[in-house]
């Protein structure tokens, strides 16, 4: 799960929905990233039924993506489920097919991923190649130039350390940014969190650290950062669990709430 | 019946998803004689409104919608740019004409309403006021987020009775309950609890 550039292999689909509570999660969440960081042996079809299985009980925005090349890729993985699509080498290797999934689909349907490591270097090909083209001019060109709708930030050398987020990358984007920020990588624990969602050029806190999806870590960090004020969207998760099936055993919530 | 109208644009599986989540068998399909029989119609739509009608004439589903929803009595629920097509006429692509069955028309998000200089596409979770807590609206806060992608929107006008709306530069409608026409231009598939209490709702209708 955790992307940490020194992946942690830890199962496959089957293996999450079995030792996470995923429905659970799934009511304690904005929206969902899937990533395929499969190096050797990508398999989009195999790719495509993890996000359909994985959209099944999850009813916010999902986004999917790697190795994501052309405009049929892009196609398969928005009729499986998913609601964008997240480019990363894309950007800087098939530039014409992300202008083709944009007319296609809309910008809004693509999210710009930007991997950082030290030396503020971008990395792509799951981080196995750097541009020569710096950081902060890269991500200009991400936004101002590129059709995409939403940029992830990741810092690599935090990715799957749980120490925090890198706040420093924000340094990196252009003064005026017209879209959705979502910073990555690091995130262990609540505070991280605030943090993240506290300061003002961020938008979104994206975490993909198993530690935060043991028990209900998720869902108590979501009603903390509402008490402390934060303005994240509202929702009744026990109601959620109460609607399951409720069609078909023709129970009508009669109370008002 | 359940019928969701698969005319090639809109997330319907997830849609799907959120109706099988509830124990509905809702069945997927362009054939306009099942969407001219099912009972509960659901419009979903992503794209553009011209590119849209043209996919549904072409397969005799406006028609089919109109006989269902006109002669026999069907619910349509609407989403995103579904709703949209409910209404009289878009602008995206050229003025299109919609299905009608509401007198609202679709246009743009302006860059700068009101004074502000707005960030269009509208995308994310927003608050919706809701003026009413029955059909659709039953059991939602008066004030209730929900996931917004769109450019275009349609303005309250003149409808009146049960609507919701959302503040983006300009009041817009956010959803709207006229009976058997039910509109929603957030996605209730893609808003947690909130999307799927209003599904629940016009099931039940």
């Amino acid at each position: 799960m955790s992307r940490n550039f020194r992946l942690q292999k830890v199962g496959d689909i089957k293996w999450l929905l079995k030792n996470y509570d995923f429905s659970q999660l799934a009511f304690s969440i904005d929206e969902l990233v899937v990533l395929d960081v499969s190096r050797a042996n990508r398999d989009l079809d195999r790719f495509c039924e993890t996000i359909k299985v994985l959209t099944e009980g999850c009813f916010v925005p999902i986004s999917a993506g790697g190795g994501i090349r052309n405009v049929h890729e892009a196609k398969r993985i928005l009729r499986s489920g998913a609601d964008k699509v997240v480019l990363n080498t894309a950007l800087h290797t098939d530039l014409d097919s992300v202008w083709d999934i944009a007319r296609e689909f809309g910008r809004q349907c693509i999210i710009a991923s930007v991997d950082i490591n030290k030396g503020n270097k971008v990395w792509v090909e799951n981080g196995t190649k750097a541009l020569k083209t710096g950081a902060k001019e890269w991500i200009r060109e991400v936004v101002e130039e590129f059709p995409v709708g939403e940029l992830y930030l990741n810092s690599m050398e935090r990715d799957g350390t749980g120490q925090g987020y890198l706040f420093d990358l924000l340094d990196l984007l252009p003064d005026k940014i017209d879209m959705p920020v979502i910073i990555a990588g690091g995130a262990g624990k609540y505070d991280h969190f605030v943090h993240g969602l506290n300061n003002a050029d961020v938008d979104a806190v994206a975490t993909a650290h198993l530690f935060n999806f043991i028990g209900n870590g998720l869902e108590l960090a979501r009603i903390g950062l509402l008490s402390e004020g934060i303005l994240l969207p509202h929702w009744d998760s026990k109601l959620a669990a109460q609607l399951k099936g409720i069609y078909s055993s023709n129970k009508f919530i009669s109370e008002k709430l | 019946m359940i019928a969701i109208v698969d005319y090639g644009m809109g997330n319907v599986y997830s849609v799907a998803s959120a109706l099988r989540y509830l124990g509905a068998k809702p069945i997927l399909t362009a054939d306009p004689e099942l969407v001219a029989a099912a009972e509960h119609l659901i419009l979903p739509g992503v794209g553009s409104f011209r590119n849209a009608m043209t996919a549904m004439r072409e397969r005799g589903l406006d028609a089919a919608i109109h006989e269902a929803v006109e002669s026999r009595g069907a619910k349509i629920l609407g989403i995103c740019l579904g709703m949209q097509l409910l209404g009289s006429s878009g602008s995206e692509g050229g003025d299109t004409a919609g299905l009608g069955l509401i007198p609202n028309s679709t246009n743009e998000f302006l860059k700068t309403e009101s004074g502000l200089t707005l960030k269009i596409p509208h995308v994310g979770f927003d608050t919706v006021n809701i003026n009413s807590s029955s059909g659709i609206f039953q059991n939602l806060p008066s004030e209730a987020d929900f996931y917004f992608t769109h450019s275009y929107r349609m303005l309250v006008e003149g409808l009146s009775g049960k609507i919701g709306t959302c503040s983006y530069g300009v009041d817009f409608l956010a959803a709207f309950d006229a009976g058997s026409v039910c509109g929603a231009q957030f996605h209730p598939e893609k808003s947690q609890t909130n999307g799927l209490v209003m599904f629940n709702n016009f099931l039940q209708k």
